[in-house]
């Protein structure tokens, strides 16, 4: 049941079981925290602390007594008084009540009884949704049904009602705080229950988990020994929350003289639902006597700020795409990028001289010089994209190969500055040629680059399931495209066209009214290629939009691309980690290791005479799409720490042939075999002997 | 229609639950509670004999029936929508409570969807213009959301309200000028009405609206990061397209936690209800609690379960209706 999804469950965990728990440092948390501890302190001493009894009526300082006017001698009415509670002094700093009792005696002894209850009761309800919510998310099947019914029916009831109810029917239970916190745990747990419940179903399928399950282990030692560990960020927010909810359901019964008053009998405890509950009987408010009321008030509103503010710390932890949000805005303004809104425009810093450009070559459509590209800012900045140049020529389709992390996806959104925080450009140039002139993409504002994108370059990313909005239907999503961009074409004519784009790509116009979920994933990649193309485009940009794709799909995709490709004349770069499917697609291939492009040749020259050792390993690493299977190699190791990349050529450590020098300087793009091709390696200087592998012939020489 | 009808089931089972947890209460808790009760009504001196009886009859004391024929008598009543007589008033508690209702929905109502929508479009925005001085929002509204709904309300008595002491600006006692106004449908009455009315729902507002505010904007922020929306950046779509696109999406599952916000609203504005002496149910729940009028308060107890389950599945259906994967569920 989709209804039953929950915030926290939506965010893909990223804590792992090695993970240290470390909260962030923020001002909300340590703000939070210094405020609970407050309050901690005061609960634990306070009894001991307070100046006077709570329940002792200073006789020295007795209330006066007033005439209620309008009464008394010379009216008609009987002389009538009220006792006005005296205000701060230095003997009774936050005053004293109607009954002189001093206040802030009062305030810090309840502060044990409210911050006990809301403790115990938390600590009650968390273990019952702990209980509930993980037994049910591990077993699942029946138990799970049966569990959730009862989490989802507690939920349902409103508490507090319930809470008056059982408050009011148990007998004496507001004087017995144990008997509170029992109560208010009873009509807290469900929800935390609920949440438990969805990320032990995600843990449970995890491999660790799995792993454990396979090995023999018991059900029980696997919950607490692999899934509970995994859950604490977790149950420590849910405990933080009813802690809070606990508070004020405890101060609202008190307040409502269900809490137990201190002089019933048997006497409940002091807090600060009672101390409100006195004051408002007595006319504190209507006597403007706001020593006694508002105390109470703002400790229960700072207390609960207080934990509010750790849980929005936890919140963070938890869900890290809050985290970031929270971070890089930060230190975004730190490093002096000051975006006022969340639009999707990556900021351009440059570092270095804007590199000496000229005139664009006459047949480039997209041209990227020296683009070098941080994650981050200052010091802890990644640099994930250095000094790469790219030439995508009109009509042409380059190919941008790489192992999964080398940086591809960066390259291609900087250009178009489609990165979001913290991406910064930090370097080099982008020009786009468009039939009106050429667009400086680093220098363009903001309706600058509105003009150029889609109509002029589009975008398919890899999974085509997120990047259709999930709930309208893939038509309304052509409208709105057609209608920001054509503004001139009818309702009608819109629809139209967005019919003929399906049908284009070979599915049905009737998909039109579909949502994405009701289409497969290779129709979902189909209608956003359609829609990539629907303003004829000069550039398309592909990210690896078959790698989420069953291999028969993956090959009817390719297949209608370079189709498509040839009718309409579009440039492409393609993006992908498999080279076997580049040479059947790309005019000309360029091979990124560890942000830097390594290589760069006509497709074929590469795919059949790599020149680098990292492309004859890319080259092995898979099966090629049809025809021989060569047996595979593949590359030893793993890819680099972009945080700590070796010096030198960043791929020596994985290179059978890395010589002396490759482990200090780094290599240089550069011309071999004539002027069609570069490669970055030194075994190219010419002073090397270059293995046999690496000195195939070139099928292009060959051509020529 | 399966998702819907699981969770209609879910809501009758949650009714069928509270209305058995409070016939049951008073007659199983050990200690006799029903003597206690007694007891305590004695004690506090505004409880005569006719009350008493009432409270013994009320909780199965003194009844010489079998536990099962009174629940079966019990569910007939109900059924009936006979919710027993309540002593204090000497009225039908049903007659009583169809009585109160009235206000509390109306207050419950115009809050409840002003505070949503409102805080929804500021959440939205907030997330937006995330790094701008909207920031100081969130702590602001992590203190309000902390602020104790009646605290609040006193706080706003005092400053705005007549019976407090600064500006005197709304009425703030009872549900209209119970001296100068004829209730019905009149001009000064419905005038009466509505000043009263606001301190109340801005009490109301302001207690809630935080909590949809960070809701909403939590939600938003999380959105925003999502594929989707960059392909909207991507396709050069309207800023206010691309907003929305997000902002229907963050907007699920706010309306799908809108179960603990409304149980959340409704028990604030039980105590909102009291510091005002505002007409609704939740005045008189405080009211009868007093009396130790026992029926009228399982009455109210019931009536207010209804409610929120009755909201509850309100807030299902707008799910159902804005996110078509659900719908197709259903
Ligand atoms: N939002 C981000 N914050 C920090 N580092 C990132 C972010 N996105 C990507 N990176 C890092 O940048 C590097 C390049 O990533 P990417 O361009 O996605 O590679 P590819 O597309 O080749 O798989 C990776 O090492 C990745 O860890
Ligand atoms: S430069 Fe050296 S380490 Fe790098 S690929 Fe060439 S041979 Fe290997
Ligand atoms: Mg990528």
């Amino acid at each position: 049941m989709t209804i039953d999804s929950t915030t926290i469950a939506q965010a893909e965990p990223t804590f792992q079981r090695s993970h240290t728990v470390r909260l962030p440092r923020s001002p909300k948390v340590i703000g939070g925290a210094v405020i609970v501890a407050i309050f901690g302190l005061f609960a634990a001493i306070g009894r001991w602390v307070a100046p006077y009894s709570p329940d002792a009526t200073d006789t020295k300082n007795w209330v006066q007594h007033v005439l209620v006017p309008g009464t008394g001698p010379g009216t008609e009415f009987p002389a009538n008084y009220y006792p006005l509670p005296l205000g701060p002094s230095a003997a009774h700093w936050l005053g004293t009540t109607v009954f002189a009792q001093d206040v802030f005696s009062q305030l810090v002894t309840s502060t044990q009884a409210t911050l006990f209850v809301g403790l115990l009761a938390a600590a009650i309800a968390t273990g019952l949704s702990i209980f509930f919510g993980v037994t049910a998310g591990y077993i699942g099947g029946g138990t799970d049904e049966g569990l959730s019914l009862v989490a989802n029916v507690f939920l349902a009831i409103p508490g507090l009602p319930l809470l008056i109810v059982l408050a009011d029917y148990v007998p004496y239970a507001g004087s017995s705080v144990i008997l509170v916190a029992v109560i208010i745990a009873v009509t807290a747990w469900a929800y935390s229950a609920r949440v438990l419940r969805a990320q032990t179903l995600s843990l449970r399928n995890r491999d660790f988990v799995e792993a454990a399950r396979v090995s023999g282990e018991g059900r029980l030692r696997i919950i607490v020994a692999e899934v509970l560990p995994n859950l604490i960020p977790i149950v420590a927010a849910s405990f933080l929350y009813t802690t809070l909810y606990a508070i004020y359901a405890y101060v609202a019964i008190s307040f409502l003289g269900l809490g137990g008053s201190p002089t019933s009998s048997p006497p409940g405890l002091w807090n600060w639902g009672e101390m409100l509950r006195e004051g408002f009987a007595n006319n504190a408010v209507r006597g403007g006597w706001w020593w006694w009321w508002a105390p109470p008030g703002v400790c229960v509103a700072a207390l609960g700020t207080g934990l509010a503010l750790l849980n929005f710390g936890l919140d963070e932890f938890i869900n890290p795409r809050l985290r970031i949000a929270g971070f890089t805005g930060k230190a975004a303004r730190k490093a002096g990028i000051n975006s006022r809104t969340a639009t999707v425009i990556t900021p351009v810093m440059r570092k270095s001289a804007i590199p000496p450009t000229g005139a664009m070559p006459a047949d480039a459509v997209l041209e990227i010089r020296g683009l070098t590209v941080d994650y981050g800012y200052g010091e802890d900045a990644v640099h994930a994209v250095s000094d790469c140049d790219l030439v995508l020529r009109r009509g042409k389709v380059l190919g941008l190969a790489g192992e999964s992390g080398s940086g591809k996806t960066t390259l291609a959104l900087a250009a178009v500055r489609l990165l979001r925080p913290p991406a910064v450009i930090t370097a080099g140039a982008v020009r786009f040629r468009s039939p009106k002139g050429v667009v400086d993409m680093l220098d363009a504002t903001q309706p600058q680059l509105r003009a150029v994108r889609w109509s002029e370059i589009a975008v398919v990313l890899q999974s085509s399931l997120n990047a259709l909005n999930p709930v309208t239907s893939v038509g309304a999503q052509f409208d709105d495209l057609l209608r920001a961009h054509r503004p001139l074409l009818g309702r009608s004519g819109r629809a139209d066209r967005a019919g003929e784009l399906l049908k284009m790509v070979g599915i049905n116009p009737d998909r039109l009214r579909s949502y994405p979920h009701e289409l497969s994933g290779g129709m979902r990649q189909r209608a956003m290629i359609a829609m990539a193309l629907a303003l004829d485009p000069q550039v398309v940009i592909l990210d690896e939009p078959t790698t989420a794709l069953d291999v028969v799909t993956q090959r009817e995709i390719i297949e209608e691309l370079i189709g498509l490709r040839d009718r309409l004349g579009f440039a492409a770069l393609f993006i992908t980690h498999d080279l076997s499917l580049l040479v059947e697609i790309a005019d000309e291939i360029a091979v990124m290791y560890a942000g830097r492009v390594m290589e760069r040749a006509p497709a074929a020259s590469l795919f059949h005479a790599p020149r680098l050792p990292y492309t004859h390993g890319l080259l092995h690493c898979f099966p090629p799409l049809h025809g021989r299977r060569a047996p595979m190699e593949g590359i030893p190791g793993s890819p680099p720490d972009l945080r700590d990349l070796p010096t030198g050529c960043a791929f020596h450590p994985r290179c059978r042939w890395a010589l002396e020098q490759c482990r200090t300087q780094v290599p240089q793009l550069s011309l071999v075999d004539g002027s069609r091709r570069e490669v970055a390696c030194w075994l190219h200087d010419g002073g090397q002997t270059v293995p046999d592998e690496l000195a195939r012939r070139d099928p292009m020489l060959v051509a020529q | 229609m399966s998702a819907l009808l699981r969770r209609l089931l879910v809501y009758l089972l949650a009714a069928w639950v509270a209305l058995t947890v409070s016939f049951l209460l008073p007659r199983v808790v050990p200690g006799n509670p029903v003597a206690g009760a007694v007891a305590r009504a004695s004690q506090s001196g505004n409880c005569n004999e006719q009350c008493v009886i009432a409270i013994e009859t009320q909780l199965g004391f003194n009844v010489h029936q079998s536990l099962w024929d009174q629940y079966v008598n019990y569910w007939e009543n109900l059924l009936h929508g006979n919710l027993g007589h309540s002593w204090s008033e000497n009225a039908p508690v049903s007659n009583l409570i169809l009585s109160y209702l009235p206000w509390t929905l109306a207050l419950l109502g115009v809050a409840t969807t002003t505070s949503f929508v409102a805080g929804s479009m500021i959440g939205t925005l907030v997330a937006w213009r995330r790094g701008s001085l909207f920031d100081w929002l969130i702590p602001v509204a992590t203190f309000f959301q902390a602020l104790p709904y009646f605290f609040l309300a006193i706080v706003l008595v005092l400053i705005f309200g007549q019976t407090g002491t600064m500006l005197k600006w709304f009425p703030s006692l009872f549900g209209y000028d119970i001296f100068g106004a004829e209730p019905g449908f009149n001009l000064p009455f419905v005038e009466s009405v509505l000043a009263h009315g606001i301190l109340p729902a801005v009490t109301v507002i302001l207690a809630s609206i935080a909590g949809f505010i960070l809701a909403m904007r939590n939600q938003m922020i999380t959105t925003l990061d999502d594929d989707f929306v960059l392909v909207a950046e991507a396709k050069g779509l309207p800023t206010r397209t691309v907003i929305w696109y997000a902002a229907r999406n963050a907007l699920l599952p706010v309306v799908s936690n809108f179960t603990i916000a409304i149980s959340l609203v409704v028990a604030g504005q039980i105590l909102v209800e009291i510091v005002f002496n505002y007409p609704g149910i939740g005045y008189h729940l405080y009211d009868a609690l007093g009396k130790l009028d026992y029926s009228l308060v399982q009455g109210i107890f019931v009536v207010i379960t209804l409610v929120v389950l009755a909201a509850n599945l309100l807030a299902d259906a707008v799910y159902v209706a804005i996110d078509p994967r659900a719908r197709q569920a259903a």
